[in-house]
């Protein structure tokens, strides 16, 4: 069967589904990137295993290796570059996380909706005030 | 609640992609279709076209040298961004910082850092310089480099850190790899090429390699330096100065 066979397929959907479940049902937002990360993860992965080939070698023409049975060299690139955007991306987010535990003193999504609700309504009481 | 209709939503999404993985070509197949249009052309040509036995080489940086060169400014503009939003480090808050640390690092581990970290920095010049002919490459050794300095940081604090690479030196590096890109860039046009060719039509043919060659170590260097420097910039600017012991709720 298919699935067999493309195993790293399988597993890195499986590791999409728990990066994205991880994402959408655990309120600390450091744990939220955590999961982002373990998407990207499995994005890289299946891209790489997209250039999989049997008895393969690396894609380096050294010692006279036959072009033939190297490895798709356009996923390894292409992820190179994915890998260090994920990194930047990375350090910005966690960069805003430090800067909201600075403001607000907690990482809770759910606290932090709350809090700005009450902001929210403070100041419309303020204005209704004035 | 929440979480039986998170569940129930990401098993019809896995559903969906094993289904779809079901139906894709073998893995490992010679002759599935992402081999066969224009990755037989870049194993057979890359070395006579960019003179980088590494073929990813090649390709990141030669073939696709616009991408690499944006995903160099990404990295730019997110050191931009971190900066933006926790400002750098400041020269009186390191030295509060140093004074008011409370936990030591043992002396093995001091030791220990002291001892691998500048064979940790070896191994990442060895890979930027070898980035051609071997697995490696500017991303990764400039990587390699800020690893090292998160280990020192975390074992030695920050003060200890900044002292042995100073803002003054970071300052000017860290736009080295946008800088480099750009000036090969411009060079590849003096030369009489487009931007960013690396073989400069103008000169002679036999002389091609060897400054196809020497540019692209050249924007290894510049790519290396510049990430490493990034990495080690963001690193420091996250580094709370100690006032404030964050409590986990």
């Amino acid at each position: 069967m298919r699935l067999f066979h493309n195993y790293h397929y399988v597993a890195a959907m499986l590791l999409f589904c728990i990066g994205l479940y991880t994402v959408i049902v655990r309120r600390n937002i450091i744990k939220k990137l955590i999961g982002l990360n373990i998407m990207e993860t499995a994005v890289f992965f299946f891209y790489i295993s997209l250039g999989y080939m049997d008895n393969g070698i690396a894609p380096i023409r050294v010692g006279g290796a036959q072009p033939g049975q190297m490895v798709n060299p356009i996923p390894q690139a292409l992820i190179l570059t994915g890998i260090v955007v994920a990194v930047s991306v990375t350090a910005l987010a966690l960069s805003l996380v430090i800067l909201l535990y600075r403001q607000y003193g907690t990482l809770d999504v759910d606290h932090l909706m709350r809090q700005e609700e009450d902001e929210g309504e403070g100041e419309k009481g303020k204005g209704a005030e004035g | 609640m929440k979480r039986v209709v998170s569940l129930l939503f990401l098993a019809a999404l896995a559903v969906l992609l094993l289904y779809v993985v079901a139906n894709m070509p073998p893995m490992g197949d010679p002759q599935s279709p992402t081999r066969t249009h224009v990755v037989p052309k870049y194993l057979e040509d890359a070395q006579e076209e960019t003179h980088a036995p590494n073929v990813i080489t090649g390709i990141i940086l030669n073939y696709r040298g616009y991408d690499t060169m944006g995903e160099v400014t990404v990295i730019f503009c997110a050191l931009a961004g971190v900066l933006a939003v926790l400002g750098r480090e400041k020269r009186g808050r390191i030295y509060a910082y140093a004074d008011r640390s409370r936990v030591k690092s043992s002396t093995i581990v001091k030791t220990m850092v002291r001892f691998t970290v500048p064979f940790i920095i070896l191994f990442s010049v060895y890979t930027i310089l070898h980035g051609e002919i071997s697995p490696g490459g500017g991303f990764q050794g400039g990587a390699i480099i800020g690893a090292s300095m998160i280990i020192f940081t975390t074992v030695f604090g920050l003060y200890e850190s900044s002292q042995r690479i100073p803002q003054k030196l970071r300052l000017p590096l860290e736009g080295s790899a946008v800088l480099t890109f750009f000036t090969v860039g411009v060079l590849g046009m003096v030369g009489g090429g487009n931007f960013l060719t690396y073989a400069w039509p103008h000169i002679a043919v036999s002389l091609q390699p060897a400054v196809v060659v020497w540019l692209t170590i050249l924007v290894e260097i510049g790519i290396g330096l510049g990430g490493a420097m990034v990495f080690i910039s963001i690193l420091f600017s996250m580094i709370r100065e100690g006032e404030e012991v964050a409590v986990v709720p």
